[in-house]
């Protein structure tokens, strides 16, 4: 009786710590989602709509537009999120030695980028990489070029460029979730380690990087959702172009909303490919986390 | 039948309710009260050198005269008054909304029509025959004309005097010129000067638009029907583009930013751009006297070619959502639309080219600017105005201007012509649906 | 020995080029808010005597303090309703478990990755039924529930001891009093550091803010960059200066809270 009790205030007192937040959450995620669910079955242009069924459907199936983004996401994915990851493992690791100088002051420069808003920081590494900017004039004081690099009127320069900017303004973020994650580990298990002669190398892929799997997934998980939300970043810095190379799956759900004649079924249509896609490289992600848990 | 629905789950008949009170409500007040009330009309615009004052400027003129109108001109820019626009149309939702807008003429159409009601048909209360034809019907939609037109977008060629006679051309030479004419003098140009000819974004149009419409012809036929494949103009323009690119004489820049700095700091020779441009030409002073304007070089070869052509004009409106629209109206009509010696002001102040026809008959029409060596260019800008070939923008130039920028980067890099237009062409078709 | 040396070296040599350029474009826009425009487009490297110029056409373009004070009472408004809100499900969804709540929360995770841009029509539309347009809680009221910050409060509390919980129970408590007087103080630093993030997070914002604030009168100061970086005739000078202002806020919070945030951040990821 008194079990049940308790089971009962545990209900109720669960619900009341998690209701505020739920409430907010239904007002303003469920119910717009499953409008714009309820939208992307619906055809037409401003302000009238009419039931279309798979209209919609149909026509993501031949959109080349929707295949670039998507295209241009992965590009980002794969290559910036890897790099960064592997920058912000290899500071973590080398902030962590106890005996380092200057550990302070290396950790809050490497973290300073994100405190910048995406704004701010866009326009500052458009005005970097403009054609006669500082970037390239230092490349050319230096003879590392011989011409000015078009950093952002050439599809694969303004692709560099939004990984750079990216990667500079994120590199830090992921840094400091190992960077507290390497400080849970126990010193003892290097310290064996280090006795035992295993290389620094080795120690580095053998225990750091399996010891910091559960951090490393959930940054990757952060990451891709930032990956598949970029905006601000293209927007500012390349407006998408050049030649839609750095268009994003979000820019082209902003312009088909707003830069295009309002479809608004059809950008609702491609938000929910985005919703698929996440729902499936989540469930990939985490069943991987698991198989690895269970092997080792 | 297909069930229609409201985007905003019916929300809009209780808005149009309400709206149909306000303003009966309003129309008794002011047959009792008369207009004397005291009130603010707030306009949207972009550019704080260029629309922002003249807009200002009319502002003052008009509350001398009309004490009890008062004026807040807000900088919002023009990618927010389009998203801005677009969500409250979408949203049914007007609150916030400005009584006066500028909008670019080729954006208007996609407003007119996907959002019927939206703004006041000025041509009910404002002779359009004042203005230039062109810019009356890039915003007319079903027999009523909605803007009071602005910035007439009218293009002419800038080009550097100094650049030009270092490689031994003369103002002479680029009058009445071709695109190919100009490429040849731009080639000598880059030799003897090592100076590009123009600066471009690839991430953009201009150029093509600037071309093209010089013909009569747009993307869309009739603003409906994509124009790709069988547009002899475009072809060519992209062809003209591409020999350009391949020649070494565009500098390639991106961003309005890199765009303007590209010849504010001296380094392209020439300017091929909408007379709008001339507020940013002129902000740096010691380029005085080193410029010049000739005539739009012609689209040889296509049918219809002419020296005149227009880009990025854009205009006032007024929203039927505005609780002061007679207001707004009359003063569009009796500032913007006839008062001669305002656009005197606002062509010496900020280089605005306006739309009325009768402006140009103004003393500082006929003056000579000395920034560009004594040229009566507002005379010249304002002839050409009469003459630029008249186009339907319709409703789908945006997504035709983003299927052709998406191509731009391997056209400039001598990929096939004939593939970019097939590319172009299913791009725009698959954005229409 | 000498390869001990050796490495250590490129380790300083590594973590000094990685925070010259982590750094670098902060002295840019600092040097460029001292400089003129055409200064800045040639790449100039030095400070300039441009600062007064430049503040002063800021000032003319821009209301300064209306514009910082609302980017204030925004982020700090929106901070503490999302650290209280994000905190009392964190610990709710950790410390009461049960199998439906453990569903809702594997749902919210998904949730987590749906750009804003597909919520935008909609949310605009409740806003304006609400009437809620133009107006500071239309900009805050959306992201008090943020799924991240729950999140993470979740991870956090994994950390906190269910003894001192027991304790107090035994003491005995009520629930609500155990999270105020027992867990907040306790998570000090994973406030810390959601504060960081939280506040980064809403002084930033700018999609959101750009679609509900209509009048210049309630606009913020990001808002405010975007429109410098639209004109025809852009100011360098003035738009790295306005940056320069952006961005200090955040710098200072973070500096005041960073060893905190660290503490703070180690508690979440274990």
């Amino acid at each position: 009786m008194a079990q049940t009790r308790l089971d009962r205030s545990e209900q109720v007192n669960g619900w009341a710590f998690v209701m505020p937040a739920l409430v907010l959450l239904g007002i303003f995620m469920i119910y717009p989602i499953i409008w714009s669910l309820w939208m992307s079955f619906q055809v037409g242009r401003g302000a009238n709509f009419s039931f279309g069924g798979l209209a919609n459907i149909q026509r993501l199936a031949n959109d080349a537009l929707l295949i670039k983004a998507l295209t241009n996401t992965c590009i980002f994915f794969f290559i910036q999120v890897p790099i960064m990851i592997v920058l912000a493992l290899l500071f973590a690791v080398a902030l962590n030695d106890p005996t380092l100088r200057f550990r302070g002051l290396f950790r809050t420069a490497l973290f300073l980028p994100c405190v910048t808003s995406l704004i701010a920081y866009s326009s500052l590494f458009k005005s970097m990489f403009s054609a006669d900017g500082i970037i390239n004039q230092t490349l050319l004081t230096l003879h590392v070029i011989g011409t000015p690099i078009p950093w952002l009127s050439d599809p694969f320069w303004a692709r560099v460029v939004i990984i750079t900017a990216i990667t500079w303004r994120w590199t830090g973020y992921n840094m400091i979730f190992y960077l507290a994650a390497l400080q849970n580990v126990d010193k003892s298990i290097y310290e064996a380690a280090r006795i035992d002669g295993v290389p620094a190398w080795a120690r580095f892929t053998r225990i750091t990087i399996p010891m910091l799997k559960p951090v490393i997934l959930f940054t990757t998980i952060l990451s891709t959702i930032g990956t598949l939300q970029l905006f601000d970043e293209v927007n500012n810095i390349t407006q998408g172009g050049p030649g839609n190379a750095t268009l994003t799956l979000s820019m082209y759900i902003y312009n088909l909303t707003f830069r295009m004649m309002p479809s608004f079924g059809y950008s609702a249509t491609v938000s929910w490919v985005i919703v698929v896609i996440v729902a499936i490289l989540s469930f990939i992600q985490f069943m991987i986390a698991r198989d690895r848990r269970r092997a080792s | 039948m297909r069930k229609m629905t409201q985007l905003g789950f019916g929300a809009r008949a209780g808005g149009r309710l309400a709206a149909a009170l306000v303003g009966a409500a309003m129309l008794a007040s002011s047959a009792f009260v008369g207009a004397a009330s005291a009130s603010e009309l707030t306009v949207w615009c972009w550019d704080p050198n260029f629309n922002i004052p003249a807009m200002k400027d009319a502002s003052e003129r008009y509350t001398k005269a009309h004490p009890d109108t008062t004026f807040n001109v807000a900088n919002i820019t023009q990618d927010e008054i389009n998203q801005k626009l677009q969500t409250q149309f979408l949203a049914g939702v007007t609150d916030g909304l400005p009584d006066i807008v500028l909008i670019q003429d080729d954006n208007i159409q996609r407003f007119l029509q996907s959002f019927p009601g939206s703004f006041v048909p000025l041509s009910d209360s404002i002779d359009m025959k004042k203005f230039a034809d062109y810019k009356v019907a890039a915003a007319t939609y079903d027999g009523k004309s909605y803007s009071l037109p602005f910035d007439s977008g009218v293009a002419g060629l800038f080009y550097r005097t100094d650049y030009l006679e270092q490689a031994g051309y003369k103002p002479e030479d680029l009058q009445s010129i071709s695109w190919d004419k100009l490429l040849e003098i731009g080639k000598d140009v880059l030799a003897k000067t090592g100076h590009p000819l123009i600066s471009m974004d690839y991430n953009g149009d201009d150029l093509i638009v600037l071309m093209m419409q010089s013909t009569g012809q747009w993307y869309l036929k009739n603003g409906k029907e994509p124009n790709i494949l069988e547009n002899p103009a475009l072809k060519t323009a992209l062809e003209t583009f591409q020999k350009m690119a391949q020649a070494g004489v565009i500098k390639s820049v991106s961003g309005w930013t890199d765009y303007t700095g590209s010849f504010t700091s001296g380094q392209v020779a020439t300017v091929p751009q909408g007379v709008w441009i001339t507020g940013t030409i002129k902000s740096v002073p010691e380029q005085s006297g080193k410029w010049r304007v000739a005539p739009m070089p012609i689209l040889e070869g296509v049918e219809g070619a002419t020296h005149f052509t227009s880009n990025g004009g854009s205009s006032w409106y007024v929203l039927a959502s505005s609780k002061h629209q007679d207001e707004a109206v009359d003063f569009l009509k009796t500032v913007w639309g006839s008062d001669v010696d305002f656009y005197q002001g606002i062509l010496i102040n900020q280089g605005a080219v306006g739309s009325l026809l009768a402006a140009r008959e103004g003393a500082a029409y006929k003056a000579s600017d000395p920034f560009f060596n004594g040229e009566p260019v507002w005379q010249n800008f304002s002839d050409w105005l009469a003459k630029v070939p008249t186009v339907d923008y319709g409703t789908f130039t945006p997504e035709a201007r983003m299927a052709v920028r998406a191509q731009i980067p391997n056209i400039a890099n001598g990929g096939n012509i004939d593939d970019a237009l097939k590319a172009i062409d299913a791009q725009l078709r698959q954005q229409m649906q | 020995m000498s390869f001990a040396l050796l490495r250590r070296g490129g380790v300083y040599v590594f973590l000094s080029i990685a925070t010259f350029l982590s750094v670098f474009p902060f002295y840019w826009m600092a040097v460029g808010a001292t400089n003129q425009s055409p200064d800045i487009v040639r790449g100039k490297l030095g400070f300039g005597g441009n600062l007064l110029v430049n503040f002063q056409h800021l000032m003319t373009q821009v209301d300064l303090p209306r514009v910082f004070g609302n980017s204030f009472f925004i982020a700090v408004v929106s901070t503490l309703l999302t650290l209280i809100v994000s905190s009392l499900a964190g610990y709710g969804f950790e410390m009461f478990r049960s199998r439906i709540r453990e569903r809702i929360f594997q749902l919210l995770l998904l949730l987590l990755s749906i750009p804003f841009a597909a919520l935008m029509v909609p949310l605009f539309v409740m806003i304006s039924r609400a009437q809620l347009n133009n107006t500071f809680t239309a900009v805050i009221l959306p992201g008090i529930a943020s799924i991240f910050i729950v999140f993470y409060f979740r991870q956090a509390t994994k950390a906190f001891p269910r003894e001192l919980r027991d304790a107090a129970r035994v003491d005995g408590l009520k629930e609500w009093q155990i999270f105020l007087f027992v867990y907040m103080p306790t998570m000090r630093s994973t406030y810390a550091a959601a504060t960081i993030i939280v506040f980064m997070n809403a002084w930033n914002n700018y999609l959101w803010p750009l679609i509900v604030l209509q009048t210049p009168d309630n606009k913020t100061i990001t808002l405010v960059i975007s429109t410098l970086t639209a004109a025809y005739t852009p100011d360098y000078g003035v738009i790295l200066l306005a940056t320069v202002l952006a961005t200090a806020p955040t710098l200072v919070i973070f500096f005041v809270l960073q060893r905190q945030f660290v503490q703070g951040m180690l508690g979440a990821v274990k």
